[in-house]
């Protein structure tokens, strides 16, 4: 038997529209003087379905090719174009320009609180550096089972939220506390601590939390939300810092 | 073209040995502190407020004898001593937060910090002198005094 | 310049890379080369799953999984290869999930498992279940859990570092090899993105682990920095690479955009429709119907839109219905892909039908290795040292189409391989003396471009190629699409030759880099073209108008294309060690200054005898 569906739903012609990208740039040259930031602007022309790294990508390949940016799967899953657009972060691959307003001038800088390279490239470094102290892989005793560790599908949904992360940095360049000093351990690495504390097959999460129970670590949390709003991956931030600690406490006394 | 300032990170990333050092369990109490003394002091400055200003003749019975005599009640001298501290301790951890947070210089740090704890060191001797060592009949004015002074 | 040293060197921090780095950095010094971080690989974009005969929720064993593959393959499988994978599948999925990986659970606690595209019970009877998943992620949680054993055993990473030579003692490519000499790899020349500086790394193993080259189609569910680097250094160097012609067309990419919704969709239940509202895939394929194979299923839908069924104002999609399903049922099992949905075409799948057309997917050819992931010079000699694993390679376990989730199994079970391989061999290996300025060409061909004051602009050219190869060697080509394919290219490979860039910088100068980048993929995009004017047949993602059967006696081998020097006095000469003494050199298509040769390989079979291919 064949199954019909009822008119199915026509998309009308997609309309274009240009708007104007206000960018950070910041262009180190060969000489070694230490370059000065400034605003560039740039008119591009754009269809609907189009995303801010269309836009940058127009500019890019048709108006400036020194534009630098780091891009890579283009659809929210790698994670390599965070930025801060119209003063929010956010992946400029899952930002549609028609959701911005593109009546004004859409500003695009890099994101806060770590060393700018060039243009909108920052320096992961530090970044990643927090990610592995806190000992981001699974820690167990004991011989290992021949087939795979049993977990109930409760147990395994007990830590799924946080398991989405795509170490896109959004979140902890977004937190207010991080951008003072950069020494914070951020949301990101609490979030990775938090997979695996929560993992019912993981044994290490005294050590994690051991480690973040640190000047620097989930206690600096002010709970302003910044990264939960910010996560493209809608991952609830400011929650999963708040079960570390309270698992702190429980430890402490 | 307008110039901004250097987008550089105000710092390098943090060195890996010093911070192992800087692990352990204060600023856990330190958080389980200001939770638990935010409630204690709800308590006291709210029972503080309703006593001085609601009960009896309310704000018009403040006097000289009024505090002296709370003062010569030992449940009240704990009392307010519970309040200048658990205030004191807990505005000051406040305080020292937000300077951790929007201090951007070690040097900045440390002068906020060191005036801080002055202030913090100051009011606290100071607040506690003041409550353990009041005499609540002195020789001037004896018209205000408390009415157990004129029992000598 | 920087000189590096070490036993392995793994190019590529991708799924197959890291599950490499995993098993030789236990064993000897290992380097991992990455252009990109590592968990920005395209690994993390795979959804729907990882398919192994655990048998956890119905009855099923790993014969059947290998009978799948070489049927899902179109035959072109080399069936010992996909022997080893189908049978390691187990123990990939189990390591993985002792790694950590969070598998969807069964109540009783296991790993659970769903049905997918070509998976079946007893030999085509109905869809098993065979599909180990993390939700619609499980690419991600692979990519996430591999780098995290990475981190846990110090694994050590060059990030953002481009590799732009691989260097060998015989250049088989300028026809270097004397007769009986083995062919040895001396190291790699990459490119450090952050400061321009150049380094070589001398190695006694290399593991080329790059991925594949979905950008040379314009619509790909691929990342923009799949530009087949790494197949592109093989072929440069004069090293074959096989079966390029088949390249996969994902049927659900997001209509006009490419993005990918796994077929997952379909095995938790969703159904293809026409702009008539029927299901059409019951006339393609009855016993499956929507779940067949991707070639089958692809080919369909572009039917479908061509007769004239297709959706839409311009009829140029058919559409993905979901609405049928439980929202409840869509959150728990197919998070991502309705997102998807929402945010790049507004379209809400619990209510309205997803437009969807076919997407290029996957690169079922690339370099030839045999099942110890070395990597092949001809039909039967090895390069010494250098190894190959996952897309970048061929074994060939996907044959002429891969089946759903056999890629996630391919890095894992291959990548395993290729990583105990290279440290192997290091083991009893001696370094290779490198030759005398390793980076000159690397240093050359960079300055060139980066200094030309003006010339043709990278993203023009690209473009232009792009959408040359999905007008004319998509889902369908005949012998005058293919034609026209070859002379763009011809005359893109020109103006690829004036081309310059804006950006003159030394500091991360990604424009430079993706003027590199063009290289490869009009290198790929040649060897695609050339292999399919050849290939007179149709088989699993080839498919010619004009010989539309699949024609076993011609065809039942792999090609190999090799590039070599220009014939020289009128008749042909292949370079040393390469003599076409059995005729196995079918087809030459000349370029300006090499010439691309086409030869065979034959197909392994053991066990299954080819038949037609029905659903």
């Amino acid at each position: 038997m064949t199954a019909v569906l009822d008119a199915p739903a026509e998309v009308g012609a997609i309309p274009s529209f240009t708007v104007t990208l206000r960018v950070m740039r910041y262009l180190p040259g060969d000489d070694g003087l230490t370059p000065v930031a400034h605003w560039d602007e740039f008119q591009v022309l754009c269809h609907g379905t189009d995303r801010v790294l269309d836009a940058l990508h127009k500019v890019k390949w048709e108006q400036d090719g020194s534009l630098t940016f780091r891009r890579s799967c283009a659809h929210g899953v790698c994670g390599s174009d965070a930025m801060r657009i119209n003063g929010r972060n956010r992946l400029a691959c899952k930002t549609l320009l028609k959701d911005l307003d593109p009546s004004k001038p859409i500003t695009v800088e890099p994101i806060k609180g770590l060393p700018v390279i060039k243009d909108l490239v920052v320096d992961m470094e530090p970044f990643f550096a927090s990610y592995r102290e806190i000992m981001p892989f699974l820690i167990t005793t004991g011989n290992e089972p021949t087939k795979e560790r049993l977990q109930s599908a409760e147990q395994r949904e007990r830590f799924d939220d946080t398991t989405k992360c795509i170490l896109c940095a959004a979140c902890t360049s977004s937190c207010p506390v991080f951008w003072t000093d950069g020494q914070y351990f951020g949301p990101a690495a609490i979030v990775n601590a938090h997979r695996f504390i929560f993992d019912s097959r993981d044994e290490g999460g005294a050590q994690r939390l051991e480690i973040l129970n640190d000047k620097e670590g989930v206690w600096r949390c002010r709970t302003t939300f910044n990264c939960t709003e910010a996560c493209p991956r809608g991952i609830e931030v400011t929650k999963a810092i708040q079960e570390v600690k309270r698992a702190m406490i429980t430890r402490a006394f | 073209m307008t110039a901004i300032a250097d987008p550089k990170a105000p710092r390098p990333p943090r060195a890996r040995p010093s911070r192992l050092t800087t692990r352990g369990n204060t600023e856990l109490y330190g958080w389980v502190f200001m939770r638990a003394s935010g409630v204690v002091l709800l308590v006291l400055i709210f029972g503080h407020l309703f006593v001085n200003l609601w009960a009896g003749d309310g704000v018009k019975a403040i006097d000289f004898g009024f505090v002296a005599g709370k003062w010569a009640d030992p449940i009240w001298q704990v009392w307010d001593l519970l309040m200048l501290w658990l205030a004191m301790i807990h505005g000051t951890n406040g305080v020292r937060t937000i300077i951790n947070d929007y201090a951007e210089r070690d040097g900045t740090r440390l002068v906020l910090k060191s005036l801080l704890y002055l202030a913090f060191l100051v009011t606290v001797v100071l607040g506690t002198l003041v409550i353990f060592t009041f005499n609540p009949c002195p020789d001037a004015a004896p018209d205000l005094l408390p009415s157990f002074c004129t029992a000598r | 310049m920087q000189i590096h040293q070490y036993d392995v060197v793994i190019v590529g921090a991708g799924g197959a890379g890291m599950r490499a780095a995993l098993e030789s950095s236990t064993r000897v010094r290992t380097a991992v080369i990455s252009k990109l971080y590592p968990t920005r690989s395209h690994t993390g974009a795979a959804q729907g799953g990882m398919c192994a005969a655990l048998a956890n929720v119905e009855e099923d064993n790993w014969e059947w999984h290998t009978f799948d593959t070489v049927k899902g393959g179109d035959y072109l499988v080399d069936q010992d290869a996909a022997e080893v994978m189908a049978k390691e599948a187990i123990d990939a999925v189990l390591d993985l999930e002792k790694m950590g990986l969070p598998f969807n659970r069964t109540p009783e606690g296991r790993i659970d498992q769903r049905r997918f595209g070509g998976h079946t019970r007893n030999h085509g009877e109905a869809a098993v279940r065979r599909s180990c998943y993390a939700a619609d992620r499980t690419g991600h949680m692979i990519l996430q859990t591999l780098y995290q054993q990475c981190v846990k055993n110090e694994v050590e990473f060059f990030n953002e570092f481009y590799v732009l030579d691989l260097l060998v003692d015989h250049d088989l490519a300028a026809g270097h090899v004397p007769e009986g000499e083995e062919v040895t790899v001396s190291g790699v020349v990459a490119y450090e993105l952050a400061t321009g500086e150049i380094h070589v790394f001398r190695a006694k193993s290399v593991v080329l682990a790059t991925g594949g080259a979905g950008k040379i189609f314009k619509t790909t569910s691929n990342a923009h920095t799949l530009t087949g680097d790494g197949m592109a250094l093989a072929y440069r160097r004069g090293i074959p690479l096989e079966d390029m012609e088949f390249f996969q067309f994902h049927p659900t990419g997001l209509a006009g955009l490419g993005i990918l919704l796994s077929e997952a969709a379909r095995g938790e239940g969703a159904i293809l429709r026409n702009s008539e509202g029927e299901r059409f895939m019951e006339r393609y394929a009855p016993t499956i119907k929507d779940l067949a194979p991707r070639d089958i299923v692809a080919r369909s839908m572009a039917n479908e839109v061509r007769e004239g069924r297709g959706a839409g104002p311009n009829k140029d999609y058919v559409l993905l219905d979901l609405t049928h399903l439980e929202p409840a049922h869509i959150d728990a099992k197919l998070p991502d892909i309705t997102e998807f949905a929402r945010t790049y075409l507004g379209v809400e799948p619990y209510t309205e039908p997803v437009p969807v057309y076919p997407t290029a997917h996957y690169a079922m050819g690339g370099v030839p290795t045999n099942i110890e992931a070395q990597v092949l010079r001809n039909e039967t000699d090895v390069i010494r040292g250098l190894f190959a694993a996952g897309e970048v390679a061929c074994v060939s376990v996907h044959g002429s189409n891969r089946l759903g989730t056999n890629s996630l199994l391919d890095i894992n079970v291959f990548g395993k391989r290729a990583g105990i391989s290279a440290a192997a061999y290091a083991v009893d290996a001696e370094f290779v003396e490198l030759p005398e300025d390793p980076a000159a060409t690397v240093t050359a061909g960079l300055e060139l471009i980066r200094t030309r004051p003006d010339g043709e602009r990278v993203a023009d050219i690209r473009k232009a190629l792009q959408e040359s190869m999905d007008l004319n060697a998509q889902v369908f080509r005949t012998k005058e699409s293919l034609t026209q394919a070859l002379e763009d290219i011809k005359a893109l490979r020109k103006r690829y030759l004036s081309v310059s860039v804006q950006d003159k910088s030394r500091t991360f100068n990604t424009d430079l880099l993706e003027a590199v980048e063009l290289g490869f993929l009009i290198d790929i995009a040649e060897t695609v073209v050339v292999g399919a004017l050849n290939r007179e047949e149709s088989r699993g993602g080839h498919f010619r108008e004009d010989f539309p059967k699949r024609d076993d006696e011609g065809f039942m081998k792999h090609t190999m294309a090799y590039r070599r020097p220009l014939p020289t006095d009128g008749h042909r000469q292949w370079g040393g060690g390469d003599g076409d003494t059995e005729g196995r050199f079918a087809y030459s298509e000349v370029f300006d200054d090499y010439q691309l040769v086409l030869g065979s390989k034959p197909v392994t079979m053991t066990r299954y005898q080819p038949m037609e291919r029905k659903y």
